[in-house]
């Protein structure tokens, strides 16, 4: 079926729904809602919005629909490309839609799903799961919502999310119109792999409730959106081809398409997601390790090998180059305890983070695979850091985040004196095979410019960040024409110039690399389809903004 | 060299979510892990290993079966053996049944021991009485609250340093002798992946209550003083100061001076 016909929400009145007007009073009182973690800043706009409910919300969309009010719309704001960063009209916070609204099983599939509203924190979902306590739920006044709420208490197993962003405080919502991924990715896939449904608002105020495997595109490539007047908005899904690797750099687009994936990794310029439903996995113990390579060429080496090492099923496969544990190192030095683990070895060059399942009650652990492995490629397991209680877990993985945490820090210092000054990060992923060839690119050309650099991330992925820390602005300005060739390298090697990150406002001119003119227009005419007026999170991917 | 560490299994507070209706603890999904301040205690161990050798370190625990998760994790921390003291006869103890068992198990599983370490207390029960207890019962010199422990050249000493309330005491007690410890490294020891692999080939040796001299009527709840009645959480004070519509400066003022009459600030 590629047919659907959109609803409306119930009529509530305008008018009760909180806002704050004027620039002045929302930059004074709600600076927060100024920029978010891309550091970009807004420009000015006349509204900010905070609806309670979905009715609230499909009123302000339609007021502003009237009024022809472009806005943007804001979840936990940690996005890294600025696409909740307003830039005129209104902003609307969906932060108020909250609550976990059901645990249920699908009986064909036998998976344990979630229903949640946009706002619902994955931090908030991950701990309400590994407690099995969601209040909300035990008090529903809906008997079903509460059977099975008791039904997934009673399992004696423990499940969670798999898609593991690093940034917790993300949105679920938010995870989901990004196509978020992670560390995580590499065993379980993107955010998309685990989104069974969804409901959507349109810029008109009217909203698509769309399950996965129910709305198809056409063989023709083509979707039919009625809305409730009987009005067709006809999508032409775009014809060009995924790129091999994690990608979120622009529409997803494939033949005979599921609807729900337009929509998942969109950045919320077709629609505004306001409620999810994902699946669980069983939760299962899991061992972190930090191996210690003697240089970043050996752990290169290393990561290639574990993954051709088909008898190794690991979670996820990160990387940290030397001149990135230099910086930790530094920390330590100045307070042994921020980083939160002992001292990094001095031998230490570069590293592997890898976690993997593991019995800890299991007597005779056998991972001579591994170890063998680790030792083709001139390590040692004697030279790793490992961990498998929670509470070691957590503290592997706030070490894992602190790169990042890091990095911005050290920007945030030198944009005092050089406030044209921001970080160059990059995102771009290589199919399978290519990992070594950038890398070499990568380092060669940082080096030659003597640019300060670390690079940290999802090297399972062939997906590793480069970070470049600019000194000046001179170095700013050679380090973004660097990130040009990095990512015209990249999509020459069949690889995508925004793995995880997005396009957002920042990112736009790298969507150029990527697609040709003509598959750039095609994207177009979708969000023109649904966003007939252009209205809805302008200036994100396209930059010039589609009018009627 | 012989160093015993006693160590127990707790639960791991930090992620304890209290259920708001009925004021418990949510044991559900609740992990066990080593008490920190045993930790502490194996850490001060294992570091007295690296700077003395032929020293071997057994840690010890009581508790039910799976109590030996807190050997294994001490295993890969460094100890070199463990042993469990596990018996349903052993349940219910209080701290001095539980001391007395965890003497006469030191006494015969290891009677050559020089050292004994261990955590001041337990971050559950919070008593700091164990420690203690199990000197007086062994008879050895005990320092309490250990920061710093190191042996003396002749290696007949243990030279402590001691937490007391406005710095630090040094103390040295002559061998065999038992400290309590209240820190250790700032940062926890990180095993590696092959300590941990390691860790689950030394040896554990399980001791139940026929393989101790003690009489049935000493042992468990039957051989306790004490008994915990009643558990329940602390009132929530319900004070506090709220300034309203106030200008920033007038505001930061009156909080300054209700800091200081409150001796938080000078």
């Amino acid at each position: 079926m590629h047919e659907i016909q959109s609803k409306t929400a119930p009529e509530v009145d305008f008018s009760q729904v909180k806002r704050i007007e004027g620039f002045a009073t929302i930059q004074a009182e709600y600076s927060a809602y100024l920029s978010d973690e891309s550091k970009l800043s807004a420009k000015p706009f006349d509204y900010l919005f905070f609806p309670k409910t979905e009715a609230e919300l499909a009123a302000v969309v339609k007021f502003l629909n009237q009024q022809k009010v472009p806005f943007t719309v804001a979840g936990a704001r940690t996005g890294l490309v600025g696409g909740c960063v307003p830039q005129q009209g209104a902003l609307i916070s969906l932060e108020y839609l909250d609550k976990v609204m059901e645990v249920y099983r699908d009986e064909p599939s036998g998976e344990w799903r979630v229903k949640a509203q946009t706002s619902v924190s994955l931090k908030n979902l991950d701990s309400m799961l590994r407690v099995k306590q969601i209040p909300l739920l035990e008090q529903s006044l809906d008997e079903t919502i509460r059977m099975h709420y008791a039904e997934f208490r009673e399992d004696p197993d423990e499940y969670f999310y798999p898609p593991d962003p690093t940034e917790m405080s993300a949105s679920l919502g938010g995870s989901v119109v990004t196509n978020a991924s992670g560390a995580r990715t590499y065993r379980y896939g993107p955010t998309r792999a685990w989104v069974r449904g969804m409901r959507v608002f349109f810029a008109n105020g009217e909203y698509l409730d769309v399950p996965r495997g129910k709305y198809f595109s056409s063989p023709e490539g083509q979707f039919v959106v009625y809305d409730s007047k009987g009005d067709a908005a006809m999508i032409d899904i775009p014809n060009y081809p995924q790129p091999r690797t994690k990608s979120t750099a622009g529409f997803y687009a494939a033949p005979r398409m599921d609807l729900i994936d337009l929509f998942i990794g969109s950045e919320g310029v077709l629609g505004i997601v306001t409620s999810v439903d994902v699946a669980l996995l069983r939760r299962e113990d899991k061992v972190s390790i930090i191996q210690f390579m003697d240089s970043d060429e050996q752990a290169v080496t290393l990561a290639d090998a574990l993954r051709s090492e088909g008898r190794i099923q690991l979670d996820f496969l990160e990387f940290y180059s030397g001149n990135a544990l230099d910086l930790l190192r530094r920390l330590q030095r100045e307070e042994p305890s921020t980083v939160g683990m002992p001292p990094i070895p001095e031998n230490a060059k570069a590293a592997l983070f890898i976690e993997m399942s593991f019995d800890p009650h299991q007597e005779d652990l056998d991972f001579s695979i591994l170890e063998a492995v680790i030792s083709s490629c001139g390590g040692s397991l004697e030279r790793s850091w490992a961990g498998y209680e929670s509470r070691e877990l957590d503290r592997f993985k706030v070490f894992r985040h602190m790169v990042p945490e890091t990095i911005n820090g050290i920007i945030a210092e030198r944009k005092k004196q050089y406030p044209g000054i921001h970080k160059l990060g990059t995102d771009m992923a290589v199919p399978d095979g290519h990992m070594r060839e950038m890398w070499d690119l990568y380092r060669s050309r940082c080096e030659e410019l003597q640019l300060e650099w670390c690079a940290f991330g999802h090297i399972g992925n062939n997906h590793v960040h480069v970070n470049i820390l600019p000194r000046n602005l001179e170095e700013l300005e050679k380090g973004m024409q660097l990130y040009e060739i990095f990512a015209e390298r990249a999509v020459a090697l069949g690889g995508s110039v925004s793995a995880e990150h997005g396009i957002g406002k920042i990112k736009a001119k790298f969507l150029k690399v990527m697609f040709t003119p003509e598959q750039i227009d095609q994207m177009r005419s979708v969000k023109k389809a649904l966003d007939p007026l252009g209205l809805l999170n302008p200036n994100d991917i396209f930059p010039v903004e589609v009018t009627a | 060299m012989k160093i015993v560490v006693c160590v127990k299994q707790v639960p791991e507070v930090t992620n304890v979510q209290v259920d708001p209706k009925t004021g418990t603890l949510i044991r559900e999904g609740v992990k066990s892990i080593l008490n920190p301040f045993c930790e502490y205690a194996l850490d001060h161990a294992v570091r007295i290993k690296h700077s003395v050798p032929g020293v071997s370190i057994t840690v010890v625990t009581m508790g039910p079966p799976q109590a030996r998760d807190v050997l294994v994790r001490s295993l890969e921390l460094g100890a070199d053996g463990g042993v469990l003291i596990t018996d349903r006869k052993f349940a219910g103890a209080d701290t001095w049944a539980t001391s007395l068992t965890l003497a006469e198990a030191i006494r015969t599983v290891i009677p050559d021991y020089e050292l004994v370490l261990v955590g001041k207390q337990a971050i559950d029960g919070d008593t700091a009485q164990v420690g203690p207890e199990i000197a007086e019962i062994l008879g050895l010199p005990q320092i309490t609250y250990g920061v710093e422990v190191a042996l003396t050249n002749t290696r007949r000493q243990v030279r402590v340093t001691q937490e007391v309330e406005k710095g630090y005491e040094v103390i040295e007690a002559s061998l065999p002798a038992l400290v309590t410890c209240s820190k250790g490294e700032v940062v926890r020891r990180a095993p590696s992946f092959k300590d941990v692999i390691n860790a689950r080939k030394k040896p554990i040796r399980v001791v139940s209550a026929n393989d101790l001299q003690i009489p049935e009527e000493q042992l468990g709840l039957q051989g306790s003083y004490t008994q915990v009645v009643k558990v329940f959480p602390p009132p929530a004070k319900k004070s506090n100061l709220l300034l309203q519509n106030l200008e920033a400066a007038e505001a930061a003022k009156e909080i300054f001076g209700f800091l200081r009459e409150k001796r938080f600030v000078e």
